[in-house]
């Protein structure tokens, strides 16, 4: 038993260190494994689709119908999102700013969940060969997924963002609520109206007519009416500085299996207020975070308050789906703290 | 012929193979049945707490190798949960195969939750699931219910081969 445990320690040290001896092991261990997980795969494939359709076909017939719908609710929508960010990136390009498709990627395939109760990470059929290295950041369709954690010839394993090990900088992006001032006027015909959105630009200009009427003597009122004069009273919609986006860093910190992520370290300033459920949340970049800018990651589901100067915490809804991960992209982005000395 | 331990690795690799496809994306309830640590329990149900220590070791080797956890954590628990099942003579003076299957389901239900404590030491920040009284009772019925199967395939793998 004791050296069992002696064992066991000395690999777990080995491991931790990063011991080359560890990670060849798991390597060779790797290429003599894959066979017989192949072979294992395509023998139970049978009963694993029998398990989904006894245990998921009502739920998959549901889906398909809402999926439909909302892939016809979406469709205008994704061309209008499409157009804004070409515009976004354009616009950062011009002011040289970094964007997401300066970043070159790499598609691949998720081909196993982890096989333990505890842990949050997928393997994926694309490894060093393709230039994939440890930290880059993996994405699907819909947002965020998670980080590459280790690397081999061909496969790959992704720590998901819901992994307790995962900690990621991301900013909030905090819309304000809509508020509509009333400018005070003596004359309540002319009372301008502002109401302040802080997203969108709406100008319109309303002119109603009153009669006016001439106050020079030797004129009866009444029996001249001079031409309608239009007296313009504005209801103009603009967006008043204190009121737009206010963007707020935080920490992103996965809570393990059935637990929603939560962002903490923000700073509830005065400016950046009281954060709305829903809104969104994306990655904040910078030279030591692991991912680049403005990857989409969730929304706020929650905000649970706390006393003192701790600022809120944050649940969010990642809006990739983990559960059911098919193909995945792999940002060819390494992050500062990830890359080894030559 | 081959020795007890070839076997038990080539075994193992199929039983491995089965835990990462088959038995991942079945999971009842949401637990998935960890057969590598009811294999790694039989061997110490039937062979005792040195030979089960010693197979535990091997399979958890196997396992650490496919998992993203340390190298040596599932050896750990793999070994220390088949060493204990080893002990179930000075509990019961001839254990029979449904003792067995009961020893199979509980201290494979105790090694499996003793995976986040082990993470946990470690500094992985291991957690229990939020549904971890289903996991419980999941993984001992269905330990037990697996072990009639899993003691003659160990039995096999682990016998003594004669010598010469």
């Amino acid at each position: 038993m004791a050296l069992l445990v002696l064992t066991s320690i000395i690999l777990v040290t080995l491991d931790l260190q990063g011991s080359a001896a560890t990670k060849s092991m798991r390597s060779i261990f790797g290429a003599v494994f894959r066979p017989v997980e192949s072979v294992a795969r395509v023998v139970t494939r049978p009963a694993t689709n029998a398990w989904y359709g006894i245990t998921h076909y009502n739920d998959v017939t549901v889906e398909n119908e809402l999926l439909r719908e909302k892939i016809a609710q979406q469709e205008g929508a994704a061309v209008a999102a499409a157009a804004s960010v070409r515009l976004s990136q354009e616009l950062l390009a011009l002011n040289g700013l970094p964007t997401l498709a300066g970043i070159n990627s790499v598609s691949a395939q998720v081909i196993g969940d982890s096989p333990s109760n505890f842990s949050q990470s997928v393997e994926i059929d694309q490894g060093t060969e393709s230039g994939i290295k440890v930290g880059m950041p993996v994405l699907n369709a819909a947002g965020l997924v998670g980080r590459i954690t280790q690397v081999f010839a061909n496969r790959a394993v992704v720590m998901l963002i819901t992994d307790p090990q995962y900690a990621l900088s991301v900013k909030i992006i905090n819309a304000p609520k809509t508020t509509v001032t009333t400018a005070p006027n003596e004359d309540p015909a002319s009372a301008v109206t502002i109401v302040s959105v802080p997203d969108s630009i709406d100008p319109q200009i309303t002119v109603p007519t009153v009669p006016a009427t001439s106050n020079i003597a030797g004129f009866t009122p009444g029996s001249i009416v001079a031409p309608r004069t239009p007296i313009i009273s504005s209801s103009l919609t603009i967006p008043p500085g204190s009121n737009v986006s206010v963007r707020e860093t935080g920490i992103l910190e996965g809570r393990g299996v059935g637990r929603v992520p939560t962002v903490r370290f923000i700073d509830a300033t005065q400016r950046f207020g009281v954060v709305q459920p829903g809104s969104p949340i994306v990655t904040a970049g910078g030279s030591l975070s692991l991912a680049p800018p403005d990857i989409v990651v969730g929304t706020v589901s929650r905000v649970k308050e706390r006393l003192g100067t701790a600022g809120p915490i944050l649940e969010i809804d990642i809006v990739a789906d983990l559960s059911n991960l098919s193909f995945v992209r792999i940002l060819l982005y390494q992050p500062i703290t990830e890359r080894t000395a030559p | 012929m081959a020795s007890r331990w070839t076997r038990l690795v080539l075994v193992s690799l199929i039983l491995l193979g089965l835990q990462t496809t088959l038995l991942n994306d079945v999971r009842p309830f949401d637990v998935m049945l960890p057969v590598m640590l009811l294999f790694a329990v039989t061997a110490g149900t039937l062979y005792g707490s040195e030979i089960g220590a010693t197979a535990g070791l091997i399979i958890g080797v196997m396992y650490d190798c496919v998992l993203s956890m340390p190298l040596g954590l599932a050896s750990l628990v793999f070994g220390a949960a088949a060493y204990a099942a080893g002990l179930l003579p000075f509990f019961v003076r001839e254990p029979t195969w449904w003792t067995r299957a009961i020893t199979i389901g509980v201290v494979g239900t105790v090694g499996e939750l003793a995976f986040p404590v082990a993470q946990s030491m470690v500094g992985f920040g291991g957690h229990f699931p939020p549904h971890v009284v289903v996991v419980v009772v999941f993984l001992v019925v269905s330990g037990m219910s697996i072990a009639p199967l899993l003691l003659p395939v160990c039995r096999w793998a682990l016998k003594e081969s004669p010598v010469g």
